[in-house]
């Protein structure tokens, strides 16, 4: 393993969430015993050393996910089509930007697309970069179950009063800062931001039985 | 729930995106060092990923399928690798981990009742991910532009020992690459100190040379953010110390 002048004399301990992205995320084939689908991590390896039918079976996994999220945002067709193209080829040429050991890479997906669909609504240069994110209720790779969480997140989202659903989406698919959707809608600050934060945590319980 | 309470609305409105200005510097510096609140912080960008997906419903055409494969045929590149300035055996980890997802790869089309293997395979697939993770870190210490680079000499008129200590005191990875050191008596061995600006010496890592006289130390526990004035090394009893007992035989001060 190690060169001849080299001894790993102590070496770091890797982060806790590593291990449980290991047994939860990365070999999701569990889940499936009787046909072998391989997990997102596998895939993004064989992105990683040039499998172009990874990419293809990674792309028929989320290419609906990516491109509702830009077509929401940016409102048109023909620009979501290229942000889904710009997504998936940056993964294509930087498959090492998706840290597996952050979190499972639908959520990531999820995070950058939304990023670039505001920059690209903004006109403004790439900003931030994606940070780690939490585990990830639905499963998308079973279409029957995802189709159901999605259904009790727009159920949940319609039974909020439509100020605080209002706020969350200028917020997350406008890009709007919360000082901008104050001045938008006239709700005073401190409102705004009371109402972005309990509209999360009410989201938080539509996948809770 | 133990996030603090005054930052508990700046976090919903920056896992959104939606926070800016003086707020959210203050934000990200706090973030910096609680830990409650970054955990509060990925819980509310999961939320935020829910609020996405009520966005879903909509396909894209068939053809972006064709174009993004049209688009990655005409970029077809050789295996991602790490950076250049990296040494051949920092590739190593890399190459045994890719090795080793062929060898999944295999093994998932061989057969789906091999369950007891891929069990094995996750073990080793695990820890190689933790050595890519410690190769990661190595390249980041030795590349980064924080990193401060140490040459350590000996106190006294000895030419030939010599040490060199990467140390990012932002993460608080170290790594400490020596040659030509004088094999030890019995009983003793080296041992590297961290000395912080203000206040004792710092335990950093215990070795021995090997039969060439060469010694590394990588990623000992050391406190994250600790500027260092100097590095030194001293021998000491087998064990170690928790405070130098000897005159440094190596000692130089970070730049």
């Amino acid at each position: 393993m190690s060169g001849p002048q080299v001894r790993f004399v102590k070496s770091s301990n890797p982060s806790p969430r590593l291990f449980s992205y290991i047994t939860r995320g990365s070999f999701a084939l569990m889940m499936a015993d009787t046909t072998a689908v391989p997990s997102d991590g596998g895939l993004v390896s064989a992105i990683a050393s040039g499998d172009e039918s990874a990419m293809g079976q990674l792309y028929d996994r989320y290419s609906a996910v990516v491109y509702s999220i830009a077509l929401r945002v940016l409102g048109d067709a023909g620009m979501a089509e290229d942000l889904l193209q710009e997504v998936f080829m940056q993964l294509w040429r930087n498959p090492m930007a998706f840290d597996s050991s952050r979190g499972p890479l639908a959520p990531w997906l999820v995070a950058v697309t939304r990023n670039r669909a505001i920059d690209w609504l903004r006109k403004r240069r790439p900003e931030t970069p994606v940070a780690d994110v939490a585990s990830f209720e639905p499963d998308l790779a079973s279409k029957t179950e995802f189709a159901r969480s999605v259904g009790k997140i727009r159920a949940m989202l319609d039974r909020m009063p439509p100020t605080q659903r209002d706020v969350l989406e200028m917020a997350y698919f406008e890009g709007l800062t919360h000082s901008e959707i104050a001045a938008r809608t006239g709700q005073p600050l401190g409102t705004v931001k009371t109402r972005i934060r309990s509209g999360l945590l009410t989201l938080r319980t539509a996948l809770t039985p | 729930m133990s996030v603090h309470e005054q930052f508990a609305e700046d976090l919903a409105l920056y896992a959104l995106g939606a926070l800016a200005g003086p707020e959210k510097e203050a934000l990200e510096q706090h973030l910096e060092v609680c830990s409650p609140c970054q955990s509060e912080l990925r819980q509310l960008q999961s939320d935020a990923t829910l609020l996405a997906l009520s966005a879903t419903g909509p396909v894209p055409p068939p053809r972006s399928r064709e174009r993004l494969l049209r688009a990655i045929a005409r970029e077809r590149r050789a295996p991602v690798t790490v950076p250049k300035r990296s040494v051949w055996w920092l590739l190593a980890p890399y190459a045994v981990s890719a090795g080793l997802i062929v060898v999944a790869g295999f093994l998932w089309n061989q057969s789906r009742s091999l369950n007891r293997t891929l069990a094995n395979l996750r073990e080793r697939h695990s820890a190689m991910e933790k050595q890519l993770r410690v190769a990661q870190d190595l390249v980041n210490t030795l590349t980064s532009p924080e990193s401060k680079q140490i040459t350590l000499a000996p106190v006294k008129a000895l030419p030939q020992p010599q040490g060199k200590a990467y140390y990012l005191s932002s993460s608080g990875h170290l790594i400490l690459l020596a040659n030509n050191l004088a094999p030890l008596p019995p009983g003793k061995v080296y041992e590297l100190w961290l000395i912080p600006s203000t206040g004792s010496p710092i335990p950093a890592g215990l070795f021995q040379p090997d039969s060439r006289g060469t010694a590394t130390v990588v990623n000992p526990p050391l406190p994250v953010g600790v500027e260092a004035k100097a590095f030194a090394i001293t021998i000491e009893p087998t064990g170690g110390s928790p405070a130098p007992t000897s005159q440094p035989i190596m000692l130089g001060a970070a730049g």
